[in-house]
């Protein structure tokens, strides 16, 4: 399994070359520069600004040039945050990311699964009912429609929780962000669990399973929850990665400074080493939990063997 | 010629400039008002400052932080009027030389001594092109050889600006500039401190390396999420500043701004989204403010465009658009209808108008459907209009095209794409008509002008007018203001007969503030506020 994992890591590196060359030359091929404002400053001060970021040069010389930068871990100088490094950039925005993101995937798979048990063993009653209208709701409201009315609730009326900010990892602050992004994956995750159990359920095994007059917790829980949860491990890693670039929204919604604000202030202002620094990072996150998942199949699967 | 001359601009700042030393001009509290015990404000700044350095600093959000954290030689009040900062008094030796005097008791946050070193070392910095400051060109066309600097040719210590003693800054001009007194009180023309900048490189900036010599010094700063500031110790009139903190947020979401407004973590809303002036003004009458200011939303009309190239077809499009009904149903919030390149407010020329402004529409729409025959631009012909993509533009746009199309029959082309790719368009000519606005960089006349001005950067008409060219030129070196204000009107009026633009509004700034904020007025056309003149009611 080590040969596998160390393999996989390795074709990262094609990968992440592909990605950096193609986004490098989608990203220079997009009208308007770093320095095109609504004030034109004129051609001397624009050629002061592109030799001060090496934009002077030929395009494949500042490729390789950003790519040598990159092999020694350097992110290289934002021209939007014209004070701080990329690397600073995302060093800052990531540990918020991290805790709004995985906070609400983590608690999105314990309500999740539980809720999708509950429904499966339920099925047609009013607590499946009830577990589908959530998943249905969360799938149908997008976050820029529930965020509002969280903080409409909670901080408006109630005033009990702050509208938006962000305080040095002060709960309060991380209360309804996390509590949205987790309300809209439990939606998918409580509806994959509740349908891949059902058919697990009503598979051979398990009829075997119940002729042997085995309890219900140990069916559940030592016989069907491993196959049943394949299909939730599937839809994690797409989730954990949305759960950071898609977070554009809630980063918007609740002012919060994560990698999702820096995605969409870089490309608007065309910080051609903001966005390759976060497409570099977010391809390497991918890669990783892509792995994570494949090494989990391996786990819940005794037919998958590496 | 060599005379002595008093300040011959801005009245006030004659009053204030001249022979006055450490007198009180900040937070000029009502007598009577209660203070707050907690002096403390949380402002919306409306984006992340894209730097903290006052050469680089470019956006108004970061020239508001720039403007607590240091102080020029001068500075403007909360009513706009320029005030002393650094420099206690100055002088305009001769039309082209100004010389300031520096206040002994400036010192910076390290307890050193603000001295004309500082600024010469400060301007030379900002106009290296090393620097690569976007203002460079600017402010420095107001500096003997500043642009020839700015562009490297001609060395930085050419440029016009000398210490005559530790306290005496002598600035020369390449042409009489009356209203120097203003554009130095921008960051970019201040001091900068030498020794943290050499210690510290590019992170001089960063809180606990910066220095600085405003009013507050820089405690905190997260990008994306808020920089705090806090009453500066060391600063000469500390005495008069209330504000013990002021937090700046960078929230670019008018309805999350908002929100937290409404949930009072937040006393300053940097501007109302787009729709919401009348429902708040409703709501919240106590902190609603709005005030116009020296900026303006006008159509540009590329003038070699084959189309747009008939002054008749550029006349009748402007002629037909209401802009009473534009301000008053369309914008709704507030703004006022402009027929000029230059707006209300502006120190230097007088605002022009045209003729037919007064006219009843029937009268304008057959007058325009007469120029529009004589151009030979048929009814059903199509227009091209590009804006980029908002709802705020979008409904001043359809508004636009449906005036065209009711009152001319012109079938308009609306065609909405990214901020960048329109900026390219209309700097490379490639539009037939282009959403465009100016926000003024100083109270004068010529900051408009640059709008419309022949060859000028800012000018994506690409019209050019030689006979204004000449009297605009003509008023630059005129050393009687008044004398240069009728040169200048006579050259906007000259160059707006051409129809180079279709002006549509002057800019108001929408926002809620709240009403325990005391300071704030409705009589700032630049709106900068610095945190300096503001203080918080008891409440």
């Amino acid at each position: 399994m080590w040969s596998y994992a160390l393999r996989r890591v390795l074709m990262t590196i094609p990968t992440l070359l592909l990605v950096i060359t193609v986004c490098y030359l989608m990203l220079h091929a997009t009208p308007g520069g770093p320095f095109d404002t609504e004030r034109k400053v004129s051609a001397a001060v624009m050629a002061n600004l592109q030799a001060k970021y090496h934009l002077d040069l030929p395009l494949w010389q500042q490729y390789l040039l950003y790519l040598k930068s990159l092999l020694q871990g350097d992110l290289g100088a934002s021209f939007r945050y014209a004070d701080w490094s990329v690397n600073e950039l995302v060093g800052n925005a990531l540990p918020v990311s991290l805790a709004i993101g995985g906070g609400a995937l983590l608690l999105s798979v314990i309500i999740g699964v539980a809720l999708g048990i509950v429904a499966a063993l339920r099925q047609n009653s009013l607590i499946d009912y009830f577990v589908m209208l959530v998943g249905n709701l969360g799938s149908a409201f997008p976050s820029f429609v529930i965020g509002p009315v969280l903080i409409l609730l909670f901080a408006i009326w109630l005033s009990v929780l702050p509208a938006g900010g962000w305080n040095d990892f002060d709960p309060r602050y991380m209360v309804l962000p996390i509590a949205l992004l987790t309300f809209i994956n439990v939606s998918t995750i409580g509806r994959v669990m509740r349908g891949s159990l059902i058919e697990v359920l009503n598979s051979n095994f398990i009829r075997t399973a119940r002729a042997k007059g085995l309890p219900l917790s140990t069916i559940v829980f030592r016989h069907a929850l491993k196959p049943a949860l394949m299909p939730v491990v599937s839809v994690l890693g797409p989730l954990a990665i949305s759960s950071i670039t898609s977070a554009v929204v809630t980063e918007s919604v609740f002012s919060l400074p994560g990698l999702g604000k820096l995605i969409i202030n870089g490309a608007s202002n065309r910080d051609y080493t903001l966005v390759l620094g976060l497409v570099v990072l977010v391809t390497v996150f991918a890669v990783i939990l892509n792995l994570l998942v494949d090494l989990a199949y391996a786990y819940l699967d005794p037919k998958i063997r590496y | 010629m060599k005379k002595t001359m008093t300040i011959s601009v801005l009245a006030a700042s004659v009053a204030l400039g001249l022979g006055v030393s450490g007198a009180a001009f900040a937070a000029k509290i009502p007598a009577g008002t209660p203070l707050a015990a907690k002096q403390e404000i949380v402002r919306n700044n409306g984006s992340e400052a894209e730097s903290l350095d006052p050469a680089i600093a470019e956006s108004v959000g970061a020239n508001n932080l720039v403007r607590d954290l240091f102080e020029g030689l001068t500075a403007t009040d909360n009513e706009g009027r320029v005030v002393p900062g650094v420099a206690e008094s100055w002088k305009q030796k001769d039309p082209t030389t100004w010389v300031f005097t520096l206040r002994k008791n400036a010192k910076w946050s390290d307890g050193s001594s603000v001295t004309a070193d500082d600024f010469v070392y400060g301007i030379r910095r900002f106009l290296d092109p090393k620097t690569a400051s976007t203002y460079a060109t600017t402010y420095g066309a107001f500096l003997l050889n500043g642009v020839e600097a700015a562009e490297g040719k001609k060395p930085v210590s050419d440029v016009g600006v000398k210490a005559l003693d530790k306290f005496t800054l002598e600035i020369k001009t390449p042409y009489p500039v009356a209203f120097l007194p203003e554009v130095v009180s921008n960051g970019q023309l201040g001091p900068a401190p030498k020794a943290a900048i050499d210690k510290f490189g590019k992170d001089w900036v960063k809180p606990g390396n910066m220095v600085s010599n405003g009013a507050f010094v820089l405690k905190e700063w997260q990008v994306n999420s808020k920089v705090v500031l806090a009453k500066n110790p060391q600063y000469w009139d500390n005495k008069n500043v209330q504000l013990t903190r002021v937090t700046y947020l960078p929230i670019e979401d008018g309805f999350a701004d908002v929100k937290m407004f409404l949930s009072g973590e937040n006393d300053w809303v940097y501007q109302l989204p787009p729709g919401t002036y009348e429902k708040y003004k409703a709501e919240l009458p106590k902190d609603i403010r709005n005030a116009p200011m020296l900026g303006l939303r006008y159509y540009g009309l590329n003038h070699k465009d084959p189309v747009m190239k008939d002054v008749r077809v550029r006349k009748a499009l402007s002629m037909v658009i209401d802009r009473d009904i534009l301000a008053a149903k369309i914008t709704a919030d507030g703004q006022v209808p402009a027929y000029s390149a230059i707006v209300r407010g502006t120190s230097g020329a007088d605002v022009t108008s045209y003729d037919w402004a007064k006219w009843p529409m029937a009268q304008r729409v057959a007058e325009a459907k007469k120029l529009l025959a004589a151009a030979g631009l048929k009814p059903g012909s199509k227009v091209k209009f590009s804006y980029n993509t908002s709802e705020y533009h979008k409904k001043m746009a359809i508004f636009a095209a449906s005036e065209w199309k009711t009152k001319l029959g012109l079938n308009t082309e609306l065609e909405n794409m990214e901020f960048k790719v329109l900026l390219k368009k209309r700097h490379d000519g490639d539009y037939q008509i282009g959403r465009n606005g100016w926000v003024a960089d100083y109270n004068d006349a010529s900051t408009f002008l640059t709008l419309v001005q022949c060859g000028s950067e800012q000018n994506d008409n690409f019209n050019c007018n030689p006979k204004a060219e000449a009297l605009i030129k003509q008023g630059n070196q005129a050393q009687n203001p008044a004398q240069r204000k009728q040169l200048l009107t006579q050259a906007t009026k000259l160059i707006m007969d051409d129809y180079p633009m279709i002006p549509l509004l002057q800019y108001t700034v929408p926002r809620l503030v709240k009403s325990y904020v005391g300071g704030y007025t409705t009589k700032n056309p630049m709106d900068r506020y610095r945190s300096k003149d503001l203080y918080i009611i008891k409440h």
